[in-house]
């Protein structure tokens, strides 16, 4: 076996004869074995997506809980949200029970949530604002300034606002329900932003 | 763009996979530390761990290559076997011999390979098997474009002049 002439697919050829090649079995078993470990050590992410009043809208659970809603975007947009590193998984059974609260919910039937959430990905003062917004009754809204207020932080208005534009399970975490102190809906990152506050608290009963 | 880490591992691990084995050659054989599955494994287990830090315009498969890479000479350091080039010589001859299919031109070709540096064996199994350029194997091994270029040609040289060309 000589290995002149010499140029690129002649070395490969020869190269491919003289250095072995793992078998499929070997290649299959390294390879559930890594996935193994993966699947033991990443967060993991389910998901779904179900049709409402405002567009699409996703949902998504990881092992503590509801930890992901979004609406008005694609499913790409929505993925591309969570950490590159976690698993993702299409559910629809994972998610069923937060769909079908969140169906309710649309319908008119359902005024508040039960399902566990999880907002580790948080900082405590995002979660702390977040778990305040929870306090405000269906059909009522509060001002940030008056949420600021109900965490002794009375000065914290802005960061009160910045920390409910970061909520990442709108409606059910109603973030909706807080308004700017001048009486007008002040923002909202949802959907269609005001237009799906706007709805949202038409919903409520709070605008007619 | 980069893909999501899941993908990374389906998209890469068996190429991943077979570039270790053939960079380890035989002497995976001979040695319980160069297992090529917990290599795999602890490739991507680093590779996971530095994930989050891989910039968006990166070439993640050359990264990935590069921590498999860093991985098998950092076991092959500590298992000093290529220190010991004629001991490894002689388990490759005889590893050869065992194997009655084997043609005599190909067993002396895979001794050959087998005397390779691990930086010449990971040169051209890059270069020859994983068709990646030049500067994608400079970036992998840690060494320049021209290096590179220098390691392969020194590599095929080598293999000719022991089989006596």
């Amino acid at each position: 076996m000589k290995l002149t002439p010499i140029n690129d697919s002649e070395i490969k050829q020869r190269l491919g004869t003289a250095m072995d090649a793992p078998s499929v079995p070997q290649l299959s078993r390294s390879y559930a074995r890594v996935r193994e470990w993966f699947n033991q050590t990443a967060p993991f992410i389910q998901w779904d997506r179900m049709d409402c009043p405002l567009g699409r809208l996703f949902v998504g659970v990881s092992r503590q809980g509801l930890c992901a809603v979004d609406f008005g975007r694609d499913e790409r947009a929505f993925l591309g949200r969570f950490d590159r590193q976690a698993r993702l998984e299409k559910s629809p059974k994972a998610v069923s029970q937060a769909i079908a609260e969140l169906r309710e919910y649309f319908s008119g039937a359902r005024k508040n949530f039960t399902l566990p959430v999880d907002l580790s990905a948080l900082t405590a003062f995002q979660r702390s604002v977040l778990e305040t917004a929870c306090r405000i009754p269906s059909g009522q809204v509060w001002t940030y300034q008056r949420v600021a207020r109900e965490m002794h932080r009375p000065k914290s208005s802005r960061p009160v606002g910045q920390a409910l534009a970061s909520n990442p399970i709108p409606i059910v975490i109603p973030c909706h329900r807080v308004i700017a102190s001048d009486g007008s809906l002040g923002g909202y990152s949802g959907g269609s932003g005001i237009e799906a506050k706007r709805w949202l608290l038409r919903l409520e009963g709070v605008l007619s | 763009m980069i893909p999501r880490f899941q993908e990374l591992i389906d998209r890469h691990h068996d190429e991943i996979f077979v570039y270790l084995w053939r960079l380890l050659g035989k002497t995976r054989r001979f040695d319980v530390s160069l297992d090529v599955e917990d290599l795999v494994q602890e490739v991507f287990m680093r590779a996971y761990k530095r994930f989050s830090r891989l910039r968006p315009d990166s070439n993640y498969r050359a990264w990935l290559y590069r921590i498999a890479t860093n991985c098998a000479f950092s076991r092959l350091r500590r298992a000093k076997i290529h220190r010991d080039k004629m001991a490894l010589l002689e388990t490759c001859v005889a590893g050869a011999s065992e194997s009655a299919t084997d043609e005599t031109s190909n067993g002396d070709l895979r001794a050959a390979v087998e005397q390779l540096s691990p930086k010449q064996k990971a040169c051209i199994t890059l270069r020859y098997f994983d068709d990646l350029d030049y500067s994608e194997i400079a970036a992998i091994v840690g060494c320049s474009t021209v290096s590179a270029r220098a390691n392969v040609s020194q590599a095929i040289r080598q293999l000719r002049v022991a089989l006596k060309e």
